[in-house]
């Protein structure tokens, strides 16, 4: 759809970025290196994460082009999605943010300075299919970061608006993965009737991709994007539902004992799912053809919706051997169980960040579920969520920053995101019926 | 002879332990007295009738809870004693949930529900063939509302006559 030529190497490279660079990794816990670091402690609070905000300008397009103001609103619209940047009122710039020249030297930083903008984006049309999108730090007038798109047409725009916004995120924070990532959900279609369907977590691009009579739920996307699972339940049975990117198919594979809830795929593409062997709902892994090929978690008990981290190490599920519904955590390679949840008498729903250090889940309270994060390397639990509604099914983005999950706020089920700080939710746009199970997966290019 | 007596001893009291510890909340106990079908209405000659009276009335569930009470007991009695009568009749038991818990683990609850109704029934006598598990977790409430009222007629098994 686009091309893209990468500026970043012919540049220098601003040291007084890669310092703000620094706290915000540190801020957002993304680098080891960046933990390791002892820098402002406002940066490290947890409870306060957004206690310092970039603060972005953006320049008004330079030449012609008939795609000028939608690029424009298209960039601002993804950057309003990132907690830890503000972008300023382009009427509050003095002189305004029209630039006589979009690129150095020659760029008026001064007027940025005044509304103490911290980064300048500009963007100029070299034809009216090409266009260069430029990011300065402000304060030096150093130049951070460069890309040249083709835009062929109108419905490439989203597509160089998300690459450009994926870019300018991994310079902050080193990671981008947000605008290169696609939400799977449930979306109600009917009564009895729920199928799965795809859109960007900024909005957009929304599709149906599943078409099958009853209740198409829990959908899980594979790690290299081709495959979508989810439990399949009609009047006759449960089933595990495959749809294959690829052909665009979806195969509906039955179990002995009828059930077959909650599937997450591994880090080698296979998937653990619960399934019930004689008496309970027990977690197996199947193999790539998805036959059962050893079980993962049996007890006594419920064991139910499991969640593996990126490396394969840990999973994270819920169990009611101890009575109520908790959360537990299985070292796969040592088999050592530990419980998660200690507060609550009814935890559930799991998800284990891809880095491995925070569990998500929902916990019943007077008035409905609410999301708690819980860190596992200080054991400390956070209340990410306050309704009104409530709160469930909670899943980290690739990223392990974002956190998309399904709220009752609106009076009926909608897709929200939050971050691993909690903040503000905002709701994705999935188009009209209830949507739930949101899941990520990063989209093919 | 008293190392007879001991080993006897010490096998009593081995299964008086398997019996007292093996019972969790979800079991269905083991056959007493009270166990057996009910005896059939004689006037029930019919099978659309039988299949009628098996799958009108639903049994009921505690909040959380998987454990058959007394009187969903004595329906899945009523419910045996037809089955074995009118053996080509099958029944699918669907589990269901009332709305507070969240989706995944009230489809693995409603499973344990429809379950426990079939231990039962299969203590009773009915043939495993007859007899098919379903759940549907929080997905289809009987009754609307959000109050124990409301959730307490959805904790429940339904019975379908799949024949």
């Amino acid at each position: 759809m686009y091309s893209k030529v990468d500026l970043t190497a012919t540049k220098r490279r601003s040291s007084p970025f890669f310092i703000l660079v620094l706290a915000f990794m540190l801020c957002a816990g993304w680098s080891a290196a960046a933990q390791a670091a002892s820098l402002n402690s406002e940066f490290m609070d947890p409870v306060r994460p957004a206690a310092y905000r970039v603060r972005a300008a953006l320049a008004d397009p330079l030449g012609e082009s008939p795609y000028q103001r939608e690029l424009h609103e298209s960039i601002q619209h993804n950057l309003g999605f990132l907690p830890f940047l503000q972008i300023i009122d382009r009427n509050s710039v003095p002189g305004g943010s029209s630039l006589p020249v979009a690129s150095e030297p020659g760029i008026d930083f001064e007027r940025f300075r005044l509304v103490r903008a911290d980064n300048l984006i500009t963007c100029i049309w070299v034809a009216p299919n090409q266009v260069e999108l430029r990011a300065y730090e402000v304060g030096s007038g150093m130049f951070i970061f460069g890309a040249r798109f083709d835009v062929p047409n109108v419905s490439s725009l989203d597509g160089v608006a998300d690459e450009f916004c994926a870019q300018y995120m991994e310079k902050l924070t080193g990671r981008g993965d947000f605008f290169r990532s696609m939400i799977a959900f449930s979306k109600n279609n009917g009564p009895k009737r729920q199928d799965v369907w795809i859109v960007k977590p900024t909005g957009g691009s929304l599709r149906q991709v599943t078409n099958m009579q009853g209740n198409a739920i829990s959908p899980t996307w594979s790690h290299d994007g081709r495959f979508i699972v989810f439990s399949h339940i009609d009047e006759q049975s449960h089933a595990l539902g495959v749809w294959d990117s690829i052909n665009n198919r979806v195969q509906r594979l039955r179990f002995p004992g009828n059930t077959v809830i909650g599937p997450c795929f591994l880090p080698d593409n296979t998937v653990a799912v619960s399934l019930t062997d004689g008496r309970n709902p027990s977690i197996f892994q199947l193999d790539h053809s998805f036959r059962k090929k050893k079980t993962l978690i049996s007890s006594w008990a419920i064991d139910v919706s499991p969640s593996v981290d990126a490396s394969g190490t840990n999973m994270v599920y819920t169990s009611s051997r101890q009575g109520n519904p908790h959360i537990f955590m299985t070292n796969l390679k040592t088999n050592e169980t530990r419980r998660i949840s200690n507060d609550g008498k009814y935890n559930t729903d799991p998800h284990i960040s891809p880095d491995g250090t925070l569990v998500v889940f929902a916990r019943q309270m007077g008035s409905g579920h609410r999301i708690f994060v819980h860190d596992l390397r200080t054991n400390r639990e956070q209340q990410i969520s306050f309704g009104p509604g409530s709160d469930e099914q909670p899943e980290f983005a690739p990223d392990s920053y974002f956190i998309a999950f399904t709220s009752t706020r609106s009076g009926s089920k909608k897709i929200y995101l939050t971050t691993r700080h909690g903040g503000e939710a905002r709701q994705v746009d999935t188009g009209a019926g209830e949507a739930s199970f949101p899941t990520w997966g990063i989209r093919k290019p | 002879m008293n190392k007879l007596l001991r080993v006897s001893m010490m096998l009593v009291l081995a299964t008086a332990m398997l019996a007292g510890f093996g019972c969790t909340k979800s079991e269905v106990g083991t056959t007493g007295e009270g166990d057996k079908p009910a005896q059939v209405d004689s006037t029930i000659t019919n099978i659309e009738e039988a299949a009628n009276v098996i799958s009108t009335a639903p049994i009921f569930f505690a909040y959380d809870r998987y454990d058959l009470d007394n009187a969903a007991k004595n329906d899945l009695k009523v419910k045996a004693g037809l089955l074995i009568k009118f053996p080509q009749l099958k029944v699918q038991i669907a589990g269901h949930c009332d709305e507070r818990g969240t989706e995944e683990y009230n489809l693995a609850l409603g499973e344990r529900r429809a379950r426990a109704a079939y231990d039962y029934l299969v203590l009773l006598g009915v043939r495993p063939a007859q007899l098919a598990t379903h759940s549907y977790g929080k997905m289809y409430p009987a009754v609307q509302g959000s109050n124990e009222a409301a959730w307490s007629k959805n904790r429940r098994d339904e019975f379908r006559v799949t024949r």
